[in-house]
């Protein structure tokens, strides 16, 4: 039997060629040292000390972080839910956190061999978390929350990051070497839909769903339990994270009052989870390291 | 674990979560004495639903080669590879493991990732031969030849014990009432891949621009409108039909589906011993390597070869096959009778009525009336 014509046919639709080699395998970098972080001792309880700085923008190179005290926290592949990782990736996070009346910064920082960014099937990227109750702390379950029990989550991902810097990525800067004749509505020569017009074929983007659409760094997101997490529209949160010499510095920085998520107040104590995904580890949903419960803070 | 029934393997499995049938399944039979590979279902499909951004490689229908083609690379053999031996009984039950019921404790499925590169060539392997190796060329000198392969079309199956659903974190995958479609809903994925890599069939797909994962939809805004979906009624070849299947207990003689899978046992699932019960069925090819097709289709396979070679004294069975194709809507009931073929929707109304046995009709080599010879080119 001789080749179809048709299967040529399509090759005038979408003529591609396989991206090879290591000039468009995205923004993995190759494994590095780790950079020395001072050493921390394990805490068990985080105090929020007060700045005199704008924390509104997230600063990893801060000079106010040289006087916050900084603590070590035990993480472990999370064991509650399958799909689950075989072995914990990070098994400790740095952490420090200040505030200023209106704002209060997290910073964290973790060793991460390589950097990953994400962008292309099978790549997924190095992200963290930090959660905060709804309501009471004693009763909201750690993980997730639980029903009625809502947690408020902020969500940083180095891809969301990429997002933020350089914008989302097209089709052909994660696959340079593909070669496509057409988009329907985006003929070369006749442009002929609108922006929603184009949207109708991608599914994701044409129901609206924020995973589609470029990303600010950092996504809030209400859980009531496991597979409930939901992202929130507006964005009162920030992150910012650099990658040097295998160890990821990451800032979270929100408002301590947000209407109808989470709020932080000066003289109370509530709690804080964080969670870490090692994108270059396949790390990705519930393949993540996390606390096991609560890490009781401050705020003074 | 809750237990559910698995007709395919005559026992109970281990499935995520509580047995509960659609009052309705969507499912596909297709003659694979018929297919060309001529991709047709293929284009019909691509272009009505995957001609966007981030979908370039996206074929929710593709036609490979068996046995050296697949798309992605060689995802039965890989899987397979992974599940490892498992066994039949006697009385063709499943004595091995289903995917789920071989997970390991951290995971939902036995599952192997795809990389980017398997994606890549989704024709690989077309029109390679299986059997014996092929020194001096791959001539057929006697028959039956050593040498064969046939050509799988294949969609997603839209399985009553979807592994792309179980293995969903966020609950994002759903399986419809009505039809037993099963959809990922794209306004809730969010592209963690667990779906990518637990359909061993690899029907669940990533795509890169809207960073959520993709699938074969069934065409359900045609379902829903009584059409068979675009890779059915675009099929030149007439090999396939689409209709809805009931489980063997309540099996009606007159649904097409039924017929052919339960009553004839003419079609068959397609490696059945994975164990979530896919709904697209094969009529196996009679030529290719019988211990190939125990692979794939499980051990009823020799039945259902012997029951196709057996149609030319069905009449019933043969009336049927000259049914499909032959109309775009879904037949829900079907009758053969004073040598036609007819076929009627769920209320009753007739669809089509085609001749069991075409007409012939002898004309004379010379066309008197306009002076010219006739001759058969088209």
């Amino acid at each position: 039997m001789s080749r179809n014509p048709d299967w040529h046919l399509l090759s005038t639709l979408v003529v591609a060629a396989a991206c090879s080699g290591a000039a468009c395998k995205g923004k993995k970098s190759s494994p590095a040292q780790e950079a020395p972080e001072p050493p921390a001792a394990p805490i068990s309880a985080l105090e929020v000390k007060a700045v005199n700085a704008d924390l509104s923008v997230p600063d990893p190179a801060a000079p106010y972080w040289k006087d916050a005290a900084r603590g070590q926290v035990a993480l472990l592949a999370q064991p509650m839910v399958t799909p689950r990782p075989e072995v914990t990736t990070t098994d400790h996070i740095v952490v420090a956190a200040v505030h200023n009346a209106s704002h209060i910064s997290f910073r964290l920082s973790w060793p991460d061999s390589e950097r990953s960014e994400a962008g292309r099937l099978g790549e997924f990227s190095d992200a963290a978390a930090i959660q905060f109750p709804v309501g009471d702390v004693t009763k909201t379950p750690p993980m997730m929350g639980g029903p009625e029990l809502p947690v408020h989550i902020f969500h940083w991902r180095a891809q969301y990051q990429r997002d933020q810097e350089k914008g989302k990525p097209e089709m052909n800067q994660l696959y340079p070497n593909m070669s496509v004749d057409m988009y329907p509505m985006e003929f070369k020569e006749a442009p002929s839909g609108t922006a929603a017009q184009q949207e109708d074929f991608s599914p994701g983007k044409a129901e609206g769903n924020p995973q589609s659409y470029q990303k600010g760094g950092v996504d809030e997101i209400i859980a009531e339990g496991f597979s409930t997490s939901a992202v929130q529209a507006g964005h009162s949160g920030a992150g910012k994270g650099e990658w040097v010499n295998g160890r990821w510095t990451l800032v979270i920085t929100r408002p301590l009052t947000i209407e109808g998520g989470s709020s932080l107040a000066v003289g109370q104590e509530t709690g804080v989870a964080f969670a870490v995904w090692q994108g270059g580890k396949a790390e990705v949903g519930s393949r993540k390291s996390v606390m096991m419960s609560w890490l009781p803070t401050k705020v003074l | 674990m809750p237990k559910v029934k698995n007709w395919h393997l005559g026992r109970e499995i281990e499935y995520s979560y509580d047995d509960h049938r659609p009052a309705k399944q969507w499912a596909i039979v297709f003659d694979l004495n018929k297919c060309i590979a001529c991709q047709t279902c293929t284009l019909a499909c691509k272009t009505t639903w995957t001609s966007g951004k981030g979908q370039e490689y996206m074929f929710w229908n593709n036609v490979e080669t068996k046995p050296w083609g697949g798309y992605p690379l060689a995802w039965d053999l890989r899987i397979l590879e992974k599940l490892g031996r498992q066994e039949w009984g006697a009385n063709g039950e499943y004595l091995g493991k289903t995917l789920i019921e071989a997970a390991p404790a951290n995971e939902r499925v036995l599952h192997y990732a795809p990389t980017d590169e398997d994606w890549m060539y989704p024709n690989i392997g077309e029109d390679d031969c299986g059997g014996g190796t092929v020194d001096g060329g791959g001539h057929m000198g006697e028959l039956p030849h050593d040498k064969w392969f046939f050509y799988l079309p294949r969609t997603c199956a839209h399985c009553t014990y979807p592994a792309c659903l179980a293995a969903c974190p966020r609950k994002a995958i759903y399986k419809r009432e009505e039809d037993g479609i099963v959809l990922i809903d794209q306004s809730r994925c969010k592209g963690y891949g667990e779906c990518v890599r637990a359909c061993p069939y690899k029907k669940s797909m990533y795509n890169p621009y809207t960073r959520v994962s993709e699938k074969c939809i069934g065409c359900y805004p045609a379902v829903e409108q009584g059409i068979q979906p675009q890779c059915v009624v675009n099929c030149i070849g007439k090999i396939r039909v689409m209709g809805f299947i009931s489980p063997p207990a309540q099996a009606r003689r007159d649904n097409p589906i039924d017929y052919l899978v339960h009553e004839k046992g003419l079609a068959l699932p397609y490696y059945p011993q994975l164990g979530l019960e896919p709904n697209i069925y094969y009529i196996p090819p009679i030529h290719a390597d019988r211990d190939y097709l125990h692979q794939m289709f499980g051990p009823r396979v020799d039945d259902a070869i012997a029951a196709y070679q057996a149609l030319p004294e069905d009449p019933r069975a043969s009336g049927l096959l000259c049914l499909i194709g032959s109309t775009d809507r879904i037949i829900h009931r079907f009758d053969v009778k004073g040598g036609s073929a007819v076929g009627f929707d769920d209320k009753g109304a007739e669809l089509v009525r085609v001749p069991v046995t075409e007409k012939i009709i002898e004309r004379a080599a010379f066309d008197a009336r306009i002076g010219a010879i006739r001759n058969n080119t088209p």
